[in-house]
């Protein structure tokens, strides 16, 4: 299904929760008497916030198929994908990344960025064969312009064991873009990451957003995140509490009252 | 000592065996799965080669087929029976990951030794089928001996030269991704389930050729060869090379193969010798895995033929 218009309009939900939820042994993570709705815009850069325990994580997992809501349903496109597994969600154009930074140890940093991409030589028929090879070589200089925009080419060589935690974060992000994903979906982003590469991250957050990516963003810092969405949603205690544009969810009272505390969020 | 005795045998068991070990380097250190019932896909390999080059059951033959085909139609045969037979035993087994795989798959080796002792309609039960064909018995001048040990040692390069091309591609990486994290490799794409099945399917075939040689090689196929025995053994030969590289497989193979086939082929003087030697045997094998396993010489040895992989 294709939309008109602009890149960076929004025009029409390109994802969308219905009535989702997920219960582990007993506990309620997402979704409560209803279940959880939400719709993300295409362009749109939407914040994800709320408290320890909330379900943004589950959230996430739900819409990237990494687990199945027990209710309700997943459209991406237009298209159900609640049941989709995994791969074929990620091949559909929904990247994510995960609250802990996930790496393929084995490889290089390089490697992992590059690993990100689909080859055809990752198909058994292609694979003996040669002719993957210009592929390869494309993907790997796409791999090392997004490097150098992450800020990690300087540690392309480097083993993943080596990489502190913010730079993990950024590798999956790298990860990620190679794959030059519709949506992609930031679990905690700048968790762990020192300060110089979070503007990094910033900047280049602003510049997908530009570029017409969605993006959906869990983040605790706040600061982070209010100057940059253009829509959040409030989760508590794995329903939706509110959801507007920043400078509404700021003044919001019960936004505040249930999360923000004392309005520390200036 | 028959040192170009030893050294035929050494070439054609390490080789037939090697074939069993890269296959298992494949699945494990590749695939990331424990497979503790390999000895049964080499059982399948020797039956099917052993059953179709037989001639008919007559006299007390109880077994049901004999298919009289000639010897590499029925090595085909072989490495095909060992691939639908992965893909039978694959199917309800591969969901399981880790230490739920390596017991589920023992014991489906288990039942099918159980199957092939029992069930005397498949191969004379106990009594297994003797007299298989060897090929190359009329290769001219060169000694039939040769010629089964060029032709293990070229299905060992075959082997190997398929697996490392395989592993050198995209294909390779992905594996690699999936087993070091497969959440984070389905998040970008990777079919991690699929990609395992084809690799456990894959790595069963050369399998089936290893069992079809080794038939040819005993010239018996019978139950008593295969048990458990054989997988611990190739399980041995892979720690001992070391799984990371493929090369590693192999000297682990040859290695131990070698040392085996050294002690067997000793020439004592007395009984009382040999049989001191035969106590004091088990104590040096132990003494000796634990020296290769501290020092590692086989993984470094496989790590300078072909850099890490």
């Amino acid at each position: 299904m294709t939309f008109a218009g602009g890149s960076t309009a929004l025009n029409g939900a390109l994802l969308e929760a219905r009535n989702i939820s997920k219960r582990f042994s007993g506990l309620q993570a997402v979704g409560g008497a209803g279940g959880l709705s939400f719709s993300v815009d295409r362009g749109a850069l939407v914040g994800l916030i709320g408290p320890n325990g909330a379900g943004k994580s589950t959230t996430f997992d739900l819409m990237s198929g990494v687990q199945t809501s027990d209710t309700g349903s997943v459209l991406f496109n237009g298209h159900d994908i609640t049941r989709s597994s995994t791969h074929t969600i990620a091949e559909q154009g929904i990247g994510r990344t995960f609250q802990t930074p996930r790496a393929f140890e084995s490889l290089t940093v390089l490697q992992n960025v590059v690993a990100g991409a689909t080859s055809p030589g990752e198909s058994l028929r292609w694979a003996f064969g040669r002719s993957w090879r210009s592929h390869e070589t494309a993907t790997v200089e796409t791999a090392e312009a997004i490097l150098r925009r992450v800020g990690l080419h300087e540690r392309a060589a480097a083993r993943v064991g080596d990489l502190s935690g913010g730079e993990l974060r950024m590798l999956e992000v790298a990860r990620q873009l190679v794959r030059d994903p519709t949506v992609l979906l930031l679990d905690e982003p700048t968790a762990g990451v020192h300060p110089g590469l979070q503007e990094r991250l910033a900047q280049l957050l602003q510049d997908l957003h530009r570029d017409g990516m969605t993006l959906v963003v869990v983040e605790h810092n706040l600061h982070f995140l209010l100057a940059l969405a253009d829509h959040i949603l409030v989760l508590a205690e794995g329903e939706l509490l509110a959801q507007g544009p920043p400078a509404e969810i700021r003044a919001d009272p019960i936004v505040i009252s249930a999360y923000l505390g004392d309005g520390d969020v200036a | 000592m028959n040192w170009p005795q030893l050294l035929v045998t050494v070439l054609t068991l390490g080789s037939i065996f090697g074939v069993v070990t890269l296959s298992l380097n494949l699945q494990y250190a590749r695939g990331g799965m424990i497979n503790f019932g390999i000895v049964a896909y080499f059982a399948v390999g020797a039956y099917t080669y052993a059953i179709f080059t037989q001639p008919p059951p007559q006299g007390l033959d109880q077994y049901t087929f004999g298919f009289g085909w000639p010897w590499w139609a029925a090595s085909i045969v072989a490495g095909l029976a060992a691939l639908v037979f992965a893909a039978v035993t694959g199917w309800p087994t591969l969901r399981l990951r880790g230490e739920y795989l390596a017991l589920t798959t023992f014991a489906f080796a288990e039942v099918f030794h159980s199957l092939l002792l029992n069930e005397r309609r498949i191969g004379n039960g106990t009594v297994g089928l003797a007299r298989v064909e060897r090929p190359f018995n009329d290769w001219g001048p060169v000694e039939e001996k040769y010629v089964f040990a060029a032709a293990a040692a070229l299905l060992l390069i075959a082997t190997l030269v398929t697996f490392r091309r395989l592993l050198a591609s995209p294909y390779g990486r992905a594996l690699d991704a999936i087993r070091d994290d497969e959440t984070a490799a389905t998040a970008v794409g990777k079919p991690a389930q699929q990609m395992r099945r084809q690799v456990f399917l894959i790595s069963a075939v050369p399998v089936g050729f290893a069992g079809a040689f080794y038939a040819m090689y005993t010239t018996l196929a019978q139950p008593s060869l295969f048990t458990a025995e054989v997988t611990f053994f190739v399980w041995i030969a892979l720690v001992l090379g070391g799984e990371r590289s493929v090369y590693g497989a192999v000297l682990g193979t040859v290695g131990l193969v070698f040392f085996e086939e050294m002690v067997r082929a000793w020439p004592f003087e007395t009984v009382r010798s040999a049989q001191i030697a035969a106590a004091v045997e088990h104590v040096v094998t132990g003494l000796v895995f634990i020296a290769v396993l501290r020092y590692q010489p086989l993984e470094a040895a496989a790590r300078r033929l072909g850099t890490s992989r």
